[in-house]
């Protein structure tokens, strides 16, 4: 079974990373690889990617969704291919023509959709939900935001469980899921989402007189244990963003 | 500390008060035990004293709350939270963090402490509770009694004057409840703090010689020193003949070959192979994580082999549908509502029938005989949701004995049951049995499963490390240490010099472990 879209622990430089580091490279990355126009910086970007896998040893091949992107990525070039007919002919078979063009527009946005999600995915196998959220608390995001992202973070995986359990607990009742109607879809959707529901609710009422009775919300501020603090790499990735943001712009804005 | 003067409590559409002209005063540093059938009101009370009662749930109030001379109905929670903390029953469901440091921390940031003081209160509170070695880890990783433990070091981190535990070792295996009253012990000894506890296992409240106070029907019905309270009826320990072992020379129903299987790819059995014979009532302990869970899903074919073999009745689990297997085997879960599917009680308890294509006129008759005996047969047409803990458990075992499964199976589904809940569960399964269906339940009492079982299995680390009948299997698992899962008379004829290995030494309430002597005993 592969691995899901997660965090996977480790101790590289992209795992110590500052998350906002982190989190400034994804969205300023993802900038330029739709503002730089050419394919050849966008499959250097796609190489320094897989580069950031295997230094951060997070194994693309297990995780969950990989063969999907991958195949997506040939079938938005290979629709390129097909439908862009610019530059000389390379090919040309009764309907198919290739062009230079056309392979150009295909190894481009391939190569963009792959940079994209390549760097979504490093983001999120480097960086550790909770670490991301008390960053952002202290970098000033109000800590009851940054909570409810917590709270969040901590659930749902709780509700995949019990997911897992009430669909069991309909097959031993015998509950089969053939969705004969759409009457029938809706009994089935209700049956199994009112458990969860009632259940849920328990769930909100334990958490909110836990986070009440330790004083949640009592002031405006509160402190923090944890000191997320800015390491020489940290500022080293900074300065290496604002080059290349500013070379990527100067270039091809 | 604490003043209740005529306290009444009825939740909002409810027409039974929840709490009825309470009255209970505890003096600083005192430790009160509060017991009771399920639904007495001992929570609604807890509540009551947090505050929470009076700004998290609507309903209608009567009388006075006061803690360290606060009005309680008056503050906000926050305020009343620094004198008093709540320990829930489920360490999960209270955690507002994912690793035990922040977890520790929050109370405490919340306050606006610095962190150097931050730390010297988690050093302080992790050593109270024996946890100083989870300090690093992330909670998700922790067994339940070491969740529990963090939640309560959580709580001593903010300091509190009141400390309350709700129920707080209903979802925890006997060897995990015995280290939490060992840490509750601790706290006696090292805090100056005033206790309450509500607990069903007064067994390991004798050490404490608390003051008891028993509720019954939103009512206080006794209050006064432990010996003198009031019993509840034992009926887990009525000891009726016990069954006939090993069925009746019939051919096995369930046979279980080398079986390997776990979820999410993990492994959490690890060869097992066994045998159960029409007339046999198998009880399964162990710790929690042991694979108890697993082995019964497997049973049903929800869980298939990754090795070895599961057949049921004739049939190979890998070859027939999990919907195919229950008109054969029920299986009942360890939390009721997760369990609930229909709008009403009558159809909830005809649902599995139905579906089976198993509903005839019999079947009906035995559902409404069940529901009777089990005290809704005037709540038919209620939504199952609305009902108390115990009368949905009993509504889920209903479910399933309506259509006759010739195999039940019953995963810890006596958590959380006061004694006659619980005997009314076994005595339907004993029933059944004793027509020739066999049982396999997973359990955490012993004087359950000496007084209700023929056989006894125990996992360890995926694997059965005893299999017998109960009498026997207790002496075994005496020899191996395993005090915390033998019946009191077992642990008495132990202490009175019967020899035993000691390959793991487990707590026991009534034993004189030297943690286990409350403040003030000698």
């Amino acid at each position: 079974m592969k691995a899901r879209i997660t965090y996977q622990p480790g101790h590289s430089f992209l795992h110590r990373l500052h998350p906002l580091v982190k989190t400034a490279w994804l969205v300023l990355g993802t900038v330029l690889v739709f503002v730089v126009h050419s394919p050849w910086p966008v499959w250097g970007a796609v190489a320094l990617l897989l580069v950031g896998f295997f230094l951060a040893g997070a194994r693309l091949g297990q995780v969950r969704g990989s063969r999907l992107f991958v195949t997506t990525a040939l079938l938005l070039g290979l629709l390129q291919v097909l439908f862009v007919q610019e530059g000389s002919t390379l090919l040309d078979i009764g309907p198919l023509t290739v062009t230079t063009g056309g392979l150009q527009a295909a190894a481009y946005v391939a190569g963009r959709f792959l940079a994209v999600i390549l760097l979504s995915y490093l983001f999120v196998l480097t960086t550790e939900p909770n670490d991301l959220a008390y960053a952002l608390m202290r970098a000033g995001l109000p800590y009851r935001y940054g909570f409810a992202l917590i709270t969040a973070l901590r659930l749902v995986p709780t509700f995949e469980q019990e997911g897992q359990i009430v669909y069991n607990a309909q097959l031993a009742r015998g509950i089969e899921y053939d969705v004969r109607s759409p009457r029938r879809f809706v009994t089935l959707a209700r049956q199994f989402f009112m458990p969860l529901l009632v259940s849920a609710l328990g769930r909100v009422d334990s958490l909110s007189v836990s986070m009440e009775g330790r004083c949640f919300g009592k002031y405006p501020e509160r402190t923090f244990l944890r000191q997320v603090r800015m390491g020489a790499g940290d500022w080293g990735a900074v300065a290496v963003l604002i080059v290349v943001g500013v070379v990527g712009t100067l270039v091809y804005w | 500390m604490i003043a209740i003067e005529g306290l009444s409590f009825s939740f909002a559409g409810s027409t039974r008060p929840a709490l009825h002209d309470v009255d209970l005063h505890v003096a600083p540093g005192e430790f009160v035990a509060i017991a009771g059938p399920s639904g007495c009101g001992k929570s609604t009370l807890a509540l009551a004293i947090g505050g929470y009662l009076f700004r998290q749930y609507e309903g209608q109030a009567g009388g006075r709350v006061s803690v360290a001379s606060m009005d309680v109905q008056q503050r906000p929670i926050h305020d009343v939270a620094e004198i008093v903390g709540l320990v829930q029953q489920n360490p999960e469901a209270q955690f507002c963090t994912l690793t035990v440091q922040d977890e520790l921390a929050f109370g405490l940031e919340n306050r606006r402490l610095p962190p150097d003081e931050i730390c010297e209160r988690m050093g302080w509170a992790l050593s109270i509770v024996g946890a100083e070695h989870l300090a690093d880890r992330s909670l998700v990783e922790l067994s339940g009694g070491e969740k529990q433990k963090v939640a309560v070091a959580a709580m001593m981190a903010t300091k509190p004057q009141v400390l309350i535990f709700d129920e707080p070792t209903s979802n925890l295996d006997p060897t995990a409840t015995a280290d939490i009253f060992e840490v509750i012990a601790r706290i006696r000894e090292k805090a100056d703090v005033t206790v309450i506890v509500i607990e069903h296992k007064l067994d390991y409240l004798r050490p404490f010689a608390p003051r008891m106070v028993v509720m019954e029907s939103g009512r206080i019905v006794y209050d006064g020193p432990f010996e003198g309270a009031p019993r509840p009826p034992d009926l887990l320990s009525r000891q009726s003949p016990p069954i006939p072992a090993t069925g009746d020379g019939r051919g096995a129903v369930v046979r279980v070959e080398d079986l390997h299987a776990g979820y999410d790819g993990t492994r959490a059995l690890h060869g097992v192979s066994v045998e159960f014979h029409p007339g046999e009532s198998v009880a399964v302990m162990g710790d929690n994580g042991s694979g108890k869970t697993t082995f019964v899903h497997s049973l049903l074919g929800l869980l298939k082999p990754q090795q070895g073999r599961v057949e049921v009745l004739g049939h190979d689990t890998r070859q027939v549908p999990v919907s195919r297997m229950a008109r054969q085997v029920g299986l009942i879960f360890q939390n009721p509502d997760h369990q609930l599917f229909a709008d009403s009680v009558w159809e909830e308890a005809v649902l599995a029938p139905r579906n089976l294509d198993l509903l005839d006129g019999r079947t009906r008759q035995l559902v409404e005989e069940y529901l009777q005996r089990g005290g809704l047969g005037q709540r038919l047409d209620d939504h199952p949701h609305r009902l108390s803990y115990g009368e949905k458990r009993r509504l889920n075992l209903i479910s399933i004995l309506s259509y006759d499964p010739q195999i039940i199976l019953l995963d810890e589904v006596l958590i959380g049951q006061d004694p006659a809940s619980a005997a009314f569960l076994l005595e339907l399964v004993r029933e059944r049995v004793e027509g020739g269906s066999t049982a396999v339940m997973v359990n955490h009492a012993p004087q359950v499963s000496q007084a209700y079982a023929t056989r006894l299995l125990f996992f360890d680390g995926g694997q059965i490390v005893v299999d017998a009948p109960p009498d026997e299997a207790f002496d075994r698992l005496a020899a191996m240490g395993r005090d915390a899962y033998l019946p009191p008379g077992k642990v008495a004829s132990k202490a009175a010099g019967a020899p035993m290995a000691t390959a793991r030494q487990d707590k026991r309430p009534a034993s004189a472990t030297p943690g286990l002597v409350p403040k003030g005993q000698p």
